[in-house]
């Protein structure tokens, strides 16, 4: 047969394996056997084809498990890239592409290649400049330089998260999302009185409800809890769609971004996970949490704290000499000069 | 207890309240701890005359133990801190007595406080408990219940009769007991003791080795149980409620007074049914207390009903006030079965506790107990908020069956309703169950639907709030979510705890760095290899609650005695014009003896004292919540 040739073979093989396989399948030499173009299923006429078409950069060659041999198809596209390259420069660019997302550090390049440093350092500036490879910057050992391939993004373990811009954590980022969240989900967890139109029922609500639910001059919305069990807080999925969609992030955030940052929130005491985190409550109404962002520019946010206690207040609780204060020494009750105006404050005279 | 600042506090509060010979017999004792009478002479530097009034006094007063030993035939005496302590909060007792059962008894309590421990003999003679025709209380009690019809018939009634009935009032509900001989020697001597007779026994000779010891740990228990239980409710509390707390009366004046005058209100009514009610209901209640009977006041129990009440204020944050209504009903039902606030002497390690339930109150109690007026639907959201016209619609007709339910009695509705009611009062319960606080559990207690407190993990939230309101006034909210953060997980090194709190290295550390040198948190240094070099060793934070409450405590002491000192202090600063108002002329004619400028001063010196007083039992909230709750 005029098609037995490997070149021909190997083609063949290749057209096969693009048009009926995902990209990143994994063939083992049964499968490429299997697929009934190698004659006789011979063994070296096949290892042939796929020596050609590795030398060709269509095929990589890669190690399956149990130490088999194993091939993936390169897109000719990329191949093509790989073709021009040196050597030494196609084995960096290996290197690279084999750890994927998390992306390598120059010296661990260097350790598997076996390269000098100068000519490493030629490699990667040559296909950085061909914007093949890319450096990224580790969020962990910020002092490592990293590259991986142009086309791929970081994984989360390199940049530390959607919460880290250029390896430094975006506080009034966070700020903001963290802000939309909480006040997202509190329109969901508190249930809104409809505005009583007059009458004996709006008079009944105002007396029962008291002292529980903020209430303020301009617009007296009035809101109460939902019951125990109620299952209509919002879960991370729908928190997670109403951030994306809220246009206050330039990225798109993805659900474990979101669910650190509600669990940051947890820990602030703004909501409240249910359910093992599934859903999530907030504690205070909305109404409460407008007035505190209203109130934020003012740098004396008192309310926002938790209720005072005895130490807090005593002057004793602040004083930075408390631990030498004794009745008779230096620092002592008779002479505390935080006494005086602490009275004088309280009382105001 | 016996630590320096605690000490030190104790001695203060002795001489503020009894005077110079009690502080300086005090001191010496918290010094040397166990002293017989000579060796007391010896060290306090004071005759024998002196010492003998003072230590009768104090022994009066409970703030001495003493002992006689079998051996030497000495009488040792020690120190009582924790009677010293209780001082302070004398005050925050007689509040909540006068608002649970009326100022009568309060007048009754302060002076079973002020005497220490009383003879009921002795307290009909004494001459503040006698109701005068023009006592102050009789006549705003007749104000307060002139809005009620049925009237207040109490005045003409002998004071006797009026006494008795809050004395059992009070015992019933376990506020004083019975003073016991053993209630005078301290805990160790009490258990010494009872290991002796125990030892003595012939039952127990028999027994070797650890047989032995198992033995006489459990009689000692029991014998001490037996010997130290002063408890006076028995005969007193009928379906767990005690005498003198009767159901609200169900037709209730339409009108909505605010909580603080219902609160007057309820305990004017109980007032009056201890008058009323007493002849209609047995014998028994006719029967006044024996007047041979010494009684004293109950720390513990006081100690559980002041534990509740921060329980209540912790729901207070954000609940609704209906919410707040349904858990002090089912606070008030515990608390007659709690008699203290935990079994261990000491607040066990944090993690090493075991829950410990509060006694299991059935729901329709609860139910009972809630006031039949108290709107209860409007306070909680439907169950599904898509459809609120369904239920807009709904409640209204709800209700409507309520009021005729229970003003009425329409025997018809009532059943209905009270199913109703009764859903409605778990509906409550339950918002309190959830988290963050978890304030309430539910137990099917034989098929019954019963709530229940778990005490431990609530006292061990009020420990936490406290800690972290420490921590926020003085670090900032960083710092507190931190400490969330490092409370929940444990240990962590610094990159961990960056990815869980979200907060960038800088400030992150220098939280950090202002903790640590203030206490709060602290580092481990796990090395990596034997040569422990710092580049190859992992540190992580960490928070230990356990030891940040008792250094806070010992602070709490401190900052206590030094407001005390302070306000000693600036009595000294105006002595001289102290002494003048206090001179027996010019004491309640202040205005005529007194010129402008001194009023104002008398003024300021009355609020300067009033917020010291005040700041030191705020403190001493503090002291109870990260000791003895």
């Amino acid at each position: 047969m005029a098609s037995n040739s490997v070149p021909e073979l190997a083609s063949k093989i290749y057209d096969i394996c693009v048009s009926n396989y995902p990209s990143d399948h994994l063939f083992y030499q049964q499968d490429l056997l299997g697929l009934g173009i190698v004659p006789k299923n011979e063994i070296p006429l096949l290892l042939q084809c796929t020596q050609s078409l590795v030398d060709q950069k269509l095929f990589r060659l890669l190690q399956g498990k149990n130490d088999r041999l194993a091939w993936k198809v390169i897109s000719r596209e990329d191949a093509e890239k790989l073709q021009n390259l040196s050597p030494d420069e196609s084995l960096v660019y290996n290197v690279i592409h084999s750890t994927g997302r998390t992306g390598i550090w120059v010296r661990a390049i260097q350790n598997r290649t076996n390269l000098h440093k100068s000519i490493l350092d030629r490699c990667l500036k040559s296909l950085e400049g061909k914007n093949y490879i890319k450096s990224v910057h580790n969020v962990k050992h910020s002092s490592r330089k990293t590259y991986m391939l142009a086309g791929l993004a970081p994984s989360e373990d390199i940049t530390g998260g959607a919460w880290f811009t250029d390896g430094m954590l975006d506080e009034n980022f966070i700020n903001s999302v963290a802000g939309f969240i909480e006040y997202t989900v509190s329109r969901k967890s508190w249930y809104e009185m409809p505005s009583a139109d007059g009458g004996p029922r709006s008079k009944r609500i105002k007396t029962a409800d008291g002292t529980a639910s903020a209430r303020q001059e301009p617009g007296p919305k009035e809101y109460i809890p939902f019951p125990a069990g109620y299952q209509g807080y919002p879960s991370v999925e729908m928190i997670t769609a109403a951030v994306n969609e809220s246009g206050i992030t330039p990225v798109r955030l993805g659900e474990e971004s979101i669910t650190q940052l509600l669990e940051m929130l947890c820990y602030d005491n703004k909501l409240v996970a249910l359910n093992n985190g599934e859903i999530y409550r907030s504690v205070h109404n909305p109404e409460a949490i407008k007035q505190k962002t209203a109130k934020k520019p003012t740098t004396d946010d008192t309310d926002d704290r938790l209720v005072t206690n005895g130490m807090t207040e005593a002057p004793c609780g602040q004083c930075p000499v408390f631990k030498l204060c004794a009745p008779g020494g230096a620092v002592s009750p008779e002479s505390c000069e935080y006494f005086d105006p602490w009275l004088e404050k309280a009382l105001g005279f | 207890m016996s630590s320096q600042y605690s000490a030190e506090l104790c001695a203060l509060l002795v001489e503020d309240n009894f005077g110079e010979l009690f502080a300086r017999i005090f001191s010496t004792l918290v010094r040397y701890d166990r002293l017989s009478l000579p060796r007391l002479k010896f060290y306090s530097h004071l005759s024998y005359p002196q010492l003998r009034h003072g230590i009768a006094a104090m022994i009066q007063q409970h703030l001495v133990y003493h002992y006689t030993s079998y051996d030497d035939g000495f009488t040792y005496y020690t120190p009582n801190l924790q009677a010293a302590y209780y001082l302070v909060r004398t005050g925050k007792i007689l509040e909540l007595i006068e608002d649970r059962l009326g100022k009568y008894a309060a007048t009754v309590m302060s002076a079973i406080l002020y005497l220490g421990h009383v003879q009921v003999g002795n307290l009909e003679d004494l001459p503040e408990l006698q109701p005068a025709p023009t006592d102050i209380d009789g006549v705003e009690e007749e104000q307060e219940t002139e809005g009620q019809t049925n009237g207040h018939n109490g005045q003409d009634i002998a004071h006797a009769a009026r006494l008795h009935p809050t004395l059992k009032a009070l015992a019933a509900h376990g506020y004083i007991i019975r003073v016991r001989e053993s209630h005078f020697q301290s805990y160790a001597d009490n258990v010494l003791d009872a290991e002796r007779v125990i030892k003595a026994r012939p039952d127990i000779k028999q027994l070797k080795g650890k047989k032995l010891d198992e033995a006489v740990i459990e009689a000692t228990l029991t014998m001490l149980k037996e010997r130290m239980d002063g408890d006076l409710t028995r005969g007193l509390v009928f379906n767990g409620v005690p005498r003198g707390v009767k159901r609200r009366p169900d037709a209730r004046n339409g009108d909505d007074p605010t909580k603080k005058a219902r609160s007057d209100y309820a305990a004017v009514d109980e007032e009056d049914e201890h008058d009323d009610e007493w002849s209609d209901d047995e014998l028994d209640d006719e029967i006044p207390m024996e007047s041979t009977l010494t009684v004293q006041v109950n720390y513990d129990k006081l100690d559980v009903a002041l534990r509740n009440r921060r329980f209540l204020d912790l729901a207070e944050r954000d609940s609704s006030s209906a919410t707040i209504e349904v858990y002090d009903c089912l606070l008030r039902r515990i608390e007659y079965q709690t008699s203290k606030c935990r079994d261990g002497v000491e607040i066990p390690r944090e993690g090493e506790e075991g829950e410990q339930y509060s006694a299991p109150i059935a729901l329709s109690a609860v139910a009972d107990d809630v006031d039949p007026n108290l709107d209860l639907a409007a306070s909680i959201g439907p169950m599904d908020a898509s459809q609120p016209g369904l239920r807009r619609g709904k409640r209204p007709l709800d209700d409507d069956d309520h009021m005729n339910g229970t003003t009425d009695h329409a025997a018809a509705n009532t059943l209905a309703s009270k199913g109703n009611r009764t859903y409605e009062v778990d509906q409550h319960l339950s918002l309190l169950a959830q988290p963050p606080h978890n304030l309430t559990s539910k137990r099917n207690i034989g098929g019954l639907p019963s709530w229940t407190i778990e005490f431990r993990h609530l006292a061990r939230k009020l420990r936490h709030l406290e800690l972290e309101r420490m921590i926020e006034a003085r670090y900032g909210d960083v710092a507190l979510r931190l400490i969330r953060v490092l409370h929940a997980k444990g240990k962590l090194d610094e990159k961990r705890l960056q990815e869980i709190s979200l907060l960038p290295f800088k400030d992150l550390r220098q939280v950090l760095a202002n903790m640590q040198s203030g206490g709060f948190v602290d580092l481990q240094e796990v090395p990596r290899d034997a040569q422990r070099q710092p580049s190859r060793t992992i540190y992580l934070w960490f928070y230990d609650p356990d030891r940040v409450r008792s250094s806070m405590l010992e602070d709490t002491y401190k900052t206590m005695s030094r407001c005390l000192q302070r306000l000693r202090f600036e009595r000294a600063r105006l002595k001289e014009f102290l002494e003048k108002t206090e001179r027996s002329d010019v004491k309640g004619n202040e205005e005529r003896y007194l010129s402008e400028a001194e009023l104002t001063l008398l003024e300021q010196w009355k609020a300067k004292e009033a917020l010291l007083v005040g700041e030191i039992s705020r403190l001493d909230e503090m002291v109870a919540v990260m000791r003895d709750y």
